[in-house]
């Protein structure tokens, strides 16, 4: 096997896939280090999101176009999902909000499902050829979607250390009473955080969907690697979470390499097993589980 | 009236309804299980269809039994094993079904039955559970199927890769009952007539590259890629980035890979070189019958799996009448009525072998994917088919010996 083979087969796709569970672990890290729980309705949020954009595709949009138009829509549902359900919860042991984020899950994806229906589909139909940079074979969509990632990543960090409600959000994530008695609005934060996760599943499920299929049960397959990988980098790290879903992404390509390819789908898993049992606050310090 | 007199009003009425029940309760309830969620849900609802029309007809040539209707509960058991528990375990404890049609998938069969049906005994006939293991099954002779296991269908497409000249192919299976057997029994036939595998591997369902595992299978240097997945799932997936990588230059679906979903999301002019085997039901006046019949009720007949979902549904409604609902009797009633010798019953005859049975004449169900001359272990022997993509369809090139 050649370095380009290796490169093209087994790395690119890998930080592809990184990328993308990249943008799903942020959003799990942002609630769990702001609201203090594991979303399990996250991976169908995501599919939700993806379903949203193939809905304004439909309208004859370009996809590329209807991504920032899903995010603002999904956002706004994300907030109407925590209205509905999670603040309702909010004086409650926590627990019972993670069971309830189960349940939302189940309900979303049969939205998904009673609207748009079960069959796999996608943004556009037929095959893409890639182009040839140098040897190293990419496809528009590929450079897309890892351009698209950046622009979140540097953006969101850069509106979580300049801006002032961005500091809120930090805030809160490191002691909710303190910062309510700094004069920290809970609630706008709240709803603030859950626009952005809304805003980056559907980044998620948008990416997802273009470079595979877009299907009814594509967000709940993400949602281990997602979780591994927020929690790989360290809860509450937004840094962590990126890094954290190159790796689990690129650890899945490169698992063939040594195990038979049934167990890939493992490898998310035992990446998350050991690193709760080395270094449980995750490569970046985050916070303990 | 106080309410003492009352409750034994209400009493008594319920008692009377419960005593006078038994002559009205000629309706029979069957259970309709299939992979309407899950990786196999653009094949469903025709199979579902296909079903539904035995039963409208039984229910409009003078019912079942003694004037009662056959009813159905439909269960999605979404083509995979838990679903498929739960499904059936609804639909055998509260439906109360003496018998199902479906699930659909192998391993929804394989826990269904083991789990459900077989312990409660419920006789099972699946239309599309074509794995190897499901011989195998321990089942009471409870469990039928009118679909050919794949162990025919892996060993027929080795042979028609041979007559086609292919020596030197690369394996990928979908890691579950229908994949790994047909895998099995495609590799046991084609090494045995000195074909060549140069990779083989199977993978798990639902994720999202499988760039590193194609790089892996064709590693080995064959040009053909034969997989064992589903055209609604992973197999879609997977096709669409070999395609898209030049991995390799032919590919070769089962059954599970012919799906319309591939030809619409990848496009018909990018899969001249994709091919699918599948059954097919055998030219005869029973199969004319029958695709007359779906044609006029709004269905495809060349769906895959259509004829053997209609023939599951036909073949369950004659064993209940000549059973004469009694569960016990069902799966001996199954095999008198699809086995030789008997008057031959064409689909759609319900009438006339409602007739016969009363008489006491045995007949023998010629269905319109086959003879259904059910072997020891409740399988049947099956006729395949080659096909490519023309247009938004499948066409087919050749019969598989």
């Amino acid at each position: 096997m050649t370095l380009l083979d290796f490169l093209n087969f087994y790395l690119v796709p890998g930080i592809v896939l990184g990328a993308i569970y990249a943008v799903g672990a942020i959003g799990i890290t942002l609630v769990f280090g702001i609201l203090r729980f594991a979303h399990f309705a996250h991976g169908d949020m995501t599919t939700l999101g993806a379903f949203v954009a193939l809905a304004l595709v439909g309208t004859g949009m370009n996809p590329w176009a209807a991504l920032p138009l899903a995010m603002i829509i999904t956002a706004a549902i994300a907030i109407g999902v925590d209205r509905t359900f999670y603040d309702y919860l909010a004086k409650r042991p926590k627990i019972v909000t993670v069971m309830a984020s189960l349940g939302v899950a189940l309900m979303l994806r049969s939205v998904v499902q009673v609207v748009w229906g079960v069959d796999p589909t996608t943004y556009a139909s037929g095959i893409v050829r890639p182009n040839d940079y140098f040897g190293i074979l990419l496809r528009p969509r590929e450079l897309y979607t890892l351009g698209a990632v950046a622009l979140i990543v540097v953006g969101l960090e850069l509106f979580l250390r300049r801006s002032k409600w961005g500091k809120a959000m930090r805030a809160m994530s490191d002691n909710p009473d303190l910062a309510r008695l700094s004069g920290v609005d809970n609630r706008k934060v709240t709803m603030l955080t859950w626009a952005i996760v809304g805003a980056l599943c559907a980044a998620a499920g948008f990416m997802l969907g273009i470079n595979t299929e877009v299907h009814s049960m594509m967000g709940w397959h993400l949602l281990l690697p997602m979780f591994a990988a927020a929690i790989l980098g360290g809860v509450g790290r937004v840094q962590g979470a990126v890094l954290g879903g190159l790796v689990v992404g690129v650890a899945e390509e490169l698992s063939v390499f040594i195990l038979p390819a049934q167990y890939k789908a493992a490898t998310a898993f035992a990446l998350l097993l050991l690193i709760l049992l080395v270094r449980p606050r995750g490569l970046l310090n985050g916070k303990v589980l | 009236m106080n309410k003492k007199t009352i409750a034994a009003f209400a009493g008594s009425l319920l008692g009377a309804a419960l005593l006078a029940a038994p002559a009205h309760a000629q309706n029979v309830r069957i259970g309709l299980l299939g992979g309407i969620s899950g990786p196999i849900a653009a094949m469903a609802p025709s199979m579902l269809d296909a079903s539904r029309l035995a039963i409208a007809q039984v229910n409009e040539q003078g019912g079942i039994l003694k004037g009662g209707k056959l009813e159905i509960v439909v269960g999605d058991s979404a083509c995979n094993p838990q679903n498929a528990t739960d499904a059936a375990t609804k639909a055998v404890n509260i439906d109360r079904v003496i018998a199902t049609v479906g699930p659909h998938c192998s391993g929804a069969v394989l826990a269904a039955a083991n789990s459900v049906t077989v312990p409660a005994g419920v006789l099972l006939v699946t239309p599309s559970g074509t794995s190897p293991e499901i011989t195998k099954l321990n089942d009471k002779d409870l469990v039928f199927r009118t679909v050919s296991s794949d162990d025919y269908q892996g060993r027929a497409l080795a042979r028609t890769l041979k007559a086609r000249g292919t020596t030197k192919v690369a394996v990928a299976y979908l890691n579950n009952d229908y994949g790994k057997g047909l895998a099995e029994a495609f590799r046991a036939e084609f090494e045995a007539g000195g074909g060549v595998i140069a990779g083989y591997s199977g993978h798990e369902d639902g994720k999202a590259s499988y760039r590193s595992d194609l790089a892996q299978l064709a590693r080995g240097g064959a040009d053909t890629l034969v997989l064992f997945d589903y055209g609604d799932g992973t197999g879609l997936t997977i096709l669409r980035q070999a395609l898209e990588n030049g991995f390799f230059k032919t590919y070769i679906g089962a059954d599970g890979m012919k799906s319309e979903a591939v030809i619409k999301s990848i496009g018909a002019q990018n899969l001249t070189t994709f091919f699918s085997s599948a059954p097919v039901g055998e030219a005869s006046a029973a199969l004319d019958l029958f695709r007359k019949a779906f044609s006029a009720a709004g269905g495809n007949p060349d769906a895959i799996f259509t004829t053997t979902s209609y023939d599951a549904a036909f073949l369950v409604a004659l064993a209940i009448e000549k059973a004469g609902g009694d569960k016990a009797k069902l799966s001996q009633a199954l095999r008198e009525v699809a086995s030789a010798p008997g008057e031959p019953v064409l689909p759609g005859e319900w009438a006339k072998a409602k007739k016969l049975i009363a008489e006491g004449k045995d007949i023998d169900y010629k269905g319109a994917a086959g003879d259904h001359e059910f072997d020891q272990a409740g399988d049947v022997p099956g006729a395949y088919a080659f096909f490519k993509v023309s247009g938004d369809t499948y066409e087919a090139i050749s019969e598989m010996k």
